[in-house]
């Protein structure tokens, strides 16, 4: 070391080593990002209250740039592609299943039936649903094996090479054949009938006995599916702690977690769960569908496991909106005062539970319509039938009662020759008025919404033949 | 075999089996998750693209038959400095809730304002009758195209 | 999918080749907007794939000496577009219009709607209502049928093997005729036909003549409805003729009960449309 060196020198020297230093390293590549990044933060002390403010949707922007990302758009490195073989036959015994075919195929990673699930049931209330089934197959919708393979298109030609036997059972459709003593049992050892509601308020019999005129119906509503544009779909990913990653769909993730611990005899804290954007719920991604399935599928190869539902899968495996067969009983006097309501629902429960009995509660209360009642009776029953599980979707229950007992009262407004809008406003709730099962009510606008509603659509004015 | 297309702007290709939609190509090789796959059978519109100035549905069409065509997907709407008015209109009237449709009823309205200025309420209906949706009930959706084709003639100022 | 052979070829020529080279294991394809679905369901690999959809022989609307000439490549849209269209046959323009929605009649063809052969095709009805031929091509050389030679049963036509049909034609005589078309579906767009209907006629003198009446989704084929053509052909105009020959023409049908429709429906529907299209044909023939 040369002491005598003058620090002038050795900076300027450090300059050329800086700059011989730049020339030599690369420029970092950017990204390439076509669209003008922005932030659209609103101004500090402008954010609240956001009463008459206008809010724009957070996510508006990227939905209309395409770069919200649903889970199916996700992709990481080694994943595999899932599919699960459908029974195609309502009930029926599973006899046998060979997975040797499929399970030789180049590009099959790994396959999965419902004995390897290590609790093979789940359900919001009851848990009578099996991720995979092992004996026994309840909808045509049910899955009985499960495949993981490097592509789609391979996991579906797996699939054509996975050979089931089975032993076709009597299968039951109509929910009212299902409540019969002698129908078949569509789950062993249990009645068809799986949930009840009861409530009575006053004495309906003795009140049908002094109504001026009785009306008698039965109204029934159809099995509607979500169609969310987005399929269901999840990805599963394990890491070294063994802790389970799933990217999901799902709606609620706290029950998820739950399920999937049960399911998978997981502690909760070793399940994680990160649901994106969701493309369109309505109730139906409420609970979970293959993601255990995913989960084992995922432990066996080592590899994150993508499945998503095909439409096919939406329409025969997913849940649906319960059909209701609705039958009404309604006493007037001859001003159209309801003295007396007998309501029997019967819930075509699908099946599987899901989300049955929530609904079926909810429809009871409702069933008898905004109105006050002081005699009422409903009976409310979910019978199993062998079709898709009916489970949340919007409304939960309320539209099927709603289209009943609303058609109800336009019939008796008919019959008795009274305007359908004055026989509502003669019976409609107000302040104070008393719910189905006893609730005082408060704040209770029906009248008004009536009346600004008849006058914003021009009831008065309107074209009425009776 | 292998596929040249030309993607928003720049050329690309990729090596695909023949049985390869363009859909599948356009997500899986190129990375354009724009486009959604809702149906794979040509109903929902979710797959829309334009190629060669056209609105289709990516899922129908083979990648051997997109070779040599210019295509144009949703991530080659906005440009470095704005972004398209149909996009900006779309925001700013909520126009989409969930958004998986979005891509595809962007794209379909492009189409329809790039050959028809100035559309009626029912040309619009009409245009987009192959892009369902299963949030909002079309309503703000066609209102938002209407704005963005009234912005794009000069008829209102840009936000 | 499964795995298939795909091949491109260059001309007509080339594609009847293709078509005679990888018999009987070969499919051809041009918009796909029902062939590309199917392919995705079958379990059969089609071995190879012929694509035509960017040939240009397949491909244009003129007018020859025959009559209206139209490329079986053609798209709906290209249909609903084009002005020799508008001038010698609209009703054409309102049939490919309720074709599925913007983005399938951009793909799809008039040939590829012809050749799938499904009863409820919406191109059907109006082409064979206007007497239309096709000319096929194959290995052995060019033949011009009548369109209704073409139809065999649902998804079935006379094509052999080895042959690709390439043109529509309108024959002169019919160009300008008085033709309506009316298609009914559960929706306005994305719709199948659960009866769709196509009337031409002359008006001679205050008289019918040349009626043709044709109907699709009510047998399995697009039909003509000769016994209703009778009744009406060389008769005064009248209103309550029209009504005769439209009930005639439900007992020349066969429609099926399925989930869409009831047979008694679409007997009613039958009835209808073809007394809606015969009454716009005289309408447009007295506006002549």
């Amino acid at each position: 070391m040369d002491d005598n060196v003058k620090v002038q020198d050795r900076e300027a020297t450090l300059e050329e080593l800086r700059e011989a230093d730049d020339n030599l390293r690369l420029p970092a590549v950017p990204e390439h990002v076509s669209y003008p990044i922005e932030t659209a933060t609103p101004e500090a002390r402008t954010q609240t209250p956001a009463v008459g403010q206008r809010a724009a949707r957070p996510d508006g922007r990227l939905h209309g740039l395409g770069q919200t990302k649903y889970i199916d758009d996700l992709s990481f490195p080694g994943m595999l592609h899932a599919k699960i073989k459908r029974a195609g036959i309502s009930k029926a015994r599973i006899k046998s299943i060979d997975l040797s075919e499929a399970e030789k195929m180049p590009g099959v990673m790994a396959t999965l039936v419902g004995g390897e699930i290590p609790v093979n049931s789940f359900g919001p209330s009851f848990q009578d649903q099996p991720l995979i089934c092992e004996d026994m197959v309840y909808h045509a919708g049910d899955a009985v094996a499960a495949v993981a393979a490097t592509t789609e298109q391979l996991a579906l030609d797996a699939l054509e090479k996975i050979k089931v036997e089975y032993e076709p059972l009597e299968p039951v459709y109509d929910p009212i054949e299902a409540m019969k003593e002698d129908a078949p049992q569509v789950h062993e050892g249990s009645s068809n009938i799986y949930s009840s509601k009861v409530i009575k308020k006053g004495d309906v019999d003795e009140a049908f006995k002094t109504a001026y005129r009785i009306y008698e119906n039965t109204f029934s509503t159809q099995m509607v599916e979500h169609v969310p544009m987005e399929p269901h779909a999840s990805i599963a990913e394990w890491d070294g702690n063994g802790r389970i990653t799933l990217h999901s769909s799902l709606g609620r993730i706290t029950l998820g977690r739950a399920d999937i611990a049960r399911v998978l005899e997981l502690p909760i804290n070793r399940i994680r769960i990160i649901a994106t954007v969701v493309g369109g719920n309505f109730g139906g991604k409420n609970e979970i569908t293959t993601e255990p399935i995913l989960a084992l599928l995922s432990k066996k190869t080592g590899r994150p496991v993508k499945g998503v539902y095909t439409r096919e899968d939406e329409f025969m495996s997913s849940t649906t909106r319960h059909p209701f067969i609705m039958d009404y009983k309604t006493g007037v006097d001859k001003d159209g005062k309801i003295v007396a309501r007998k309501v029997r629902l019967v819930c075509d429960g699908g099946a599987y539970c899901s989300w049955t009995e929530t609904t079926l509660g909810k429809a009871s209360i409702l069933s008898a319509g905004p109105y006050n009642i002081d005699n009422l009776e409903v009976e409310a029953y979910a019978v199993y039938t062998n079709k898709t599980m009916t489970g949340a979707m919007r409304g939960f229950g309320a539209p099927q009662v709603c289209f009943a007992y609303e058609s109800h009262m336009d019939d008796i407004a008919h019959d008795l020759g009274i305007d359908p809008l004055e026989i509502r406003r003669r019976n409609a709730f107000h302040e104070g008025s008393s719910s189905p099962t006893g609730q005082m009510l408060h704040s209770v606008v029906v009248q008004d919404s009536l009346d600004m509603a008849a006058e914003r659509f021009g009831w008065e004015d309107r074209k009425y033949e009776a | 075999m292998d596929v040249t297309v030309t993607v928003n702007g720049e050329t690309k290709t990729a090596s695909v089996p023949p049985e390869t939609t363009l859909l599948k190509m356009l997500r899986e090789e190129l990375n354009l998750t724009g486009a959604k796959l809702g149906c794979d059978v040509g109903d929902c519109g979710a797959c829309t693209v334009i190629v060669d100035g056209i609105a289709i549905n990516a899922c129908l069409m083979l990648a051997g038959q997109a070779e040599g065509k210019t295509i144009q997907t949703i991530e080659g709407m906005a440009s470095l400095d704005s972004y398209h008015p149909l996009q900006r209109n779309f925001e700013e009237l909520g126009a989409l809730q969930c958004g998986f449709c979005g891509p595809g009823m962007i794209l379909s309205a492009k189409q329809l304002l790039d050959d028809n200025p100035d559309p009626s309420k029912e040309e619009i209906q009409d245009a987009l009758s192959g892009n369902l949706c299963r949030c909002t009930g079309y309503t703000k959706i066609v209102e938002a195209v209407a704005d963005a084709a009234r912005e794009m003639r000069g008829d209102k100022q840009a936000a | 999918m499964k795995p298939f052979d795909f091949v491109k070829p260059d001309n007509t020529e080339a594609a009847v080749a293709a078509l005679a080279a990888h018999s009987p294991n070969v499919r051809i394809l041009a918009g796909g907007t029902d062939y590309v679905v199917e392919l995705k369901h079958v379990s059969q690999s089609p071995g190879t794939i012929v694509d035509v959809s960017s040939l240009a022989e397949m491909k244009g609307i003129e007018e020859t000496d025959d009559g209206l000439r139209i490329g079986a490549g053609v798209t709906h849209t290209e249909i609903m577009n084009d002005p020799l269209i508008a001038k010698h046959v609209p009703a054409m323009i309102h049939a490919a219009h309720t074709i599925g929605a913007v983005q399938t009649r951009n793909l799809g063809t008039l040939g590829g709607n012809l050749i799938t052969c499904v009863p409820s095709m919406d191109s059907g009805p109006t082409l064979v209502a206007l007497e239309a031929e096709v000319t096929i091509l194959g290995a052995k050389g060019t033949r011009r049928i009548p369109l209704t030679e073409l139809f065999v049963g649902p998804r079935k036509t006379s094509l052999e093997a080895d042959e690709l049909l390439l043109e529509v034609i309108i024959p002169k005589k019919n160009l300008g005729k008085p033709t309506d078309f009316l298609k009914f579906g559960l929706r306005k767009g994305q719709a199948l036909a659960l009866v769709n209907a196509a009337s031409s006629l002359w008006i001679d003198g205050g008289k019918f003549k040349d009626v043709r009446i044709s109907l699709g989704a009510v047998a399995p084929v697009v039909i003509r409805c000769p016994e209703a053509e009778a009744m009406l052909e060389g008769q005064a105009v009248s209103e309550e003729l029209i009504n005769q020959a439209a009930a005639k023409a439900v007992t020349e049908c066969k429609p099926i009960d399925d989930f869409r429709a009831s047979k008694e429906y679409r007997n009613d529907l039958i009835e209808v449309l073809t007394r809606r299209t015969l009454q716009a044909c005289v309408t447009q023939a007295s506006q002549a």
